[in-house]
């Protein structure tokens, strides 16, 4: 092996820390033995065949978006589908949008369900209000005059509202990241001037 | 689509399965592409991989469809079949309709 593979496939293995030992170094011997195979049955310098290969750094990114996109189509933790969405965030316009959708979704089922159980401590300031200036629900800054309507209910029913907000999160994020990918794929296919092989 | 096409072929490998498409057909192919894929395919479970050693010295992973991967497969044939006749009937017109206008001009 050549100074130039060895340094491509050391930052191949570093861009895939992630990854568990045994998938790290199959992806890395396969990734080895295309080198050496396009190498000497072609005869094509090494630094063309990398070239073909594109940035190490690239190359991992694909294979750590398709492991993040799997396992987080089967989470159904907040923490991991929010930071797969982040993650995603950066590859284009609908990764970012979906980003912001799960951001807010869960903020607002957080906000919702922390205000629930402030809601004993701040009787006076927590509700559901509806006044002059509208309905607002949780805590209202700078705010006079309206009628609380909810009461002692409030923690109830912002608790639902707070566990629905989350759920619907949930269930929209993994629905729509496998999309995402696919779209993604698509689009990287088209302007390296390719085809949607899988 | 075509990764799943070539395997339903046979069973192969990231280069050979480049080198199929490449002599089968008019797609280019990103060679960084296809390794992801076929690790996405292998983990949805529609292909099984073996390292088996070349005649060049080195070891090859070799790709197999599983019957999950053939079912896809053969889905994904139907598929693309029905979408091309459809565009067929669609085309079929318009090239008529050019000729038409050819043998008008003289």
């Amino acid at each position: 092996m050549t100074g130039p593979t060895n340094q491509y496939l050391a930052e191949l293995r570093a861009a895939l820390a992630g990854m568990t030992i045994t998938e790290r170094e199959e992806i890395v011997e396969e990734i080895r033995a295309h080198i050496e195979e396009r190498s000497t049955s072609s005869g094509m310098p090494i630094e063309e065949v990398l070239r073909r290969l594109g940035p190490a750094a690239g190359l991992a990114r694909d294979y750590n978006n398709g492991a993040l996109v799997r396992r987080a189509s089967r989470s159904r933790s907040p923490w991991f589908l929010l930071r797969a969405t982040y993650h995603w965030a950066w590859t284009g316009i609908h990764g970012l949008v979906i980003f912001f959708m799960a951001f807010i979704g869960y903020a607002m089922g957080a906000a919702l369900i922390v205000s629930a159980f402030l809601k004993p401590l701040f009787p006076e300031n927590i509700g559901f209000w509806i006044g002059p200036d509208g309905a607002v629900f949780g805590m209202p800054s700078g705010r006079q005059g309206g009628r609380e309507l909810l009461g002692p209910w409030y923690t109830q029913v912002a608790i639902l509202l707070g566990l629905a907000f989350l759920i619907a999160t949930t269930m929209a994020v993994r629905a729509l990241l496998p999309k995402l990918k696919r779209s993604h794929r698509l689009a990287r296919a088209n302007t390296e001037n390719a085809v949607p092989m899988a | 689509m075509a990764v799943v096409m070539t395997l339903a072929l046979g069973r192969n490998y990231g280069l050979g399965i480049l080198r199929v498409l490449e002599e089968n057909s008019s797609l280019v192919l990103s060679e960084g592409t296809i390794y992801p894929i076929l690790n996405r395919l292998r983990q949805d479970g529609l292909v099984d991989s073996a390292w088996v050693e070349s005649e060049l010295g080195h070891p090859r992973r070799y790709y197999v469809l599983t019957a999950k991967g053939r079912e896809r497969a053969v889905e994904m044939a139907n598929t693309w079949l029905q979408l091309a006749a459809g565009l067929e009937r669609l085309a079929r017109p318009v090239l008529g309709r050019k000729d038409d206008n050819h043998d008008g001009s003289h």
